[in-house]
């Protein structure tokens, strides 16, 4: 029994820390985290950011295929320089950011992952909600797993790993209702999205 | 009193360009946020912060200009009247 007991917590103590999924909480203190939107149509360019980035993303760096998750943007967190358009664009007749306050993408698969180290990239499926809206869509992602550095990133040096997700995508703002075919001359149908956002698994 | 708008019109048509001029003589629309990129250490991410500042655009120019040209033409208009 004792060396049933004992063999039991040497393996324990063998098995890698990552061997098991972590749990990566995109909702960042330092406000890095970020998503710029650009509209570019014949007779306006708009450009902006949204900082409201929360979600968490589970992972196991050695199975990233197996990475499950949902990041959300909240959608009053949107901002463009001009404060007329910010009213505009938060309001009733465009993204309703009070009905709506929430823009998502829930991850349900990742494919063609290619992996180099810590960094990798990948295909990622999920459902995007906008506006109420749910759509499947297939994404880029570029993505750096960081061991041991969240201690680096705050005051009270939190040890834990760092997960970096980078994202380039566009959608069309018609797909999600968002007036479609109007004002196109003004307001781009196409959108595009890009996603910066690092995500913070605390260890004990 | 003509005279007064007309010098009223001219004052404020160049307080408003030398207005946009110096603070960036922007082409687009005005802004009380302008972005400042900046980069996290340790993620190396991309990311933008807001200052908040008034940069003014074309339509304040416009408008600016329109207001003054208003106040030109209001002068020349009781001129042709106040004159004997």
């Amino acid at each position: 029994m004792k060396l049933i007991l004992s063999t039991v917590v040497a393996v324990a103590f063998l098995v890698p820390a990552h061997a098991a999924p972590l749990t990566f909480d995109f909702k960042d203190a330092k406000g890095v985290n970020n998503v710029v939107f650009q509209l570019d149509a014949p007779l306006e360019s708009i450009n902006g950011t949204a900082s409201g980035v929360s979600g968490t993303v589970t992972l196991d760096p050695e199975k990233p295929g197996e990475a499950k998750g949902k990041i959300v943007v909240a959608t009053d967190s949107l901002v463009v320089p001009n404060p007329i358009m910010q009213g505009h664009m938060l309001g009733e007749k465009w993204l309703n950011a009070a009905k709506h306050p929430e823009i998502s993408f829930a991850i349900t698969g990742i494919s063609d992952i290619k992996k180099e180290g810590d960094k990798g990239e990948a295909k990622v499926t999920g459902t995007f909600t906008l506006n109420g809206i749910s759509k499947d869509l297939t994404v880029d992602a570029r993505v750096n797993y960081l061991p041991g550095k969240l201690a680096e990133r705050g005051p009270d040096k939190t040890p834990g790993d760092l997960l970096v997700i980078r994202s380039k995508f566009e959608i069309k703002r018609s797909d999600f209702g968002i007036k479609p075919g109007e004002a196109t001359d003004k307001v781009a149908e196409e959108i595009a999205i890009s996603l910066s956002i690092a995500g913070a698994a605390p260890k004990p | 009193m003509p005279k007064l708008f007309l010098i009223l019109g001219g004052v404020c048509l160049v307080a408003v360009v030398a207005t946009w001029f110096s603070l960036g003589a922007d082409r687009g629309w005005s802004k009380t946020l302008v972005p400042v990129a900046k980069v996290d250490p340790v993620t190396e991410l991309e990311f933008t912060e807001y200052e908040k500042r008034f940069v003014p655009g074309l339509d304040f120019l416009v408008a600016g200009s329109a207001g003054s040209l208003f106040l030109v033409a209001l002068g020349l208009f009781l001129g042709r009247f106040a004159r004997p």
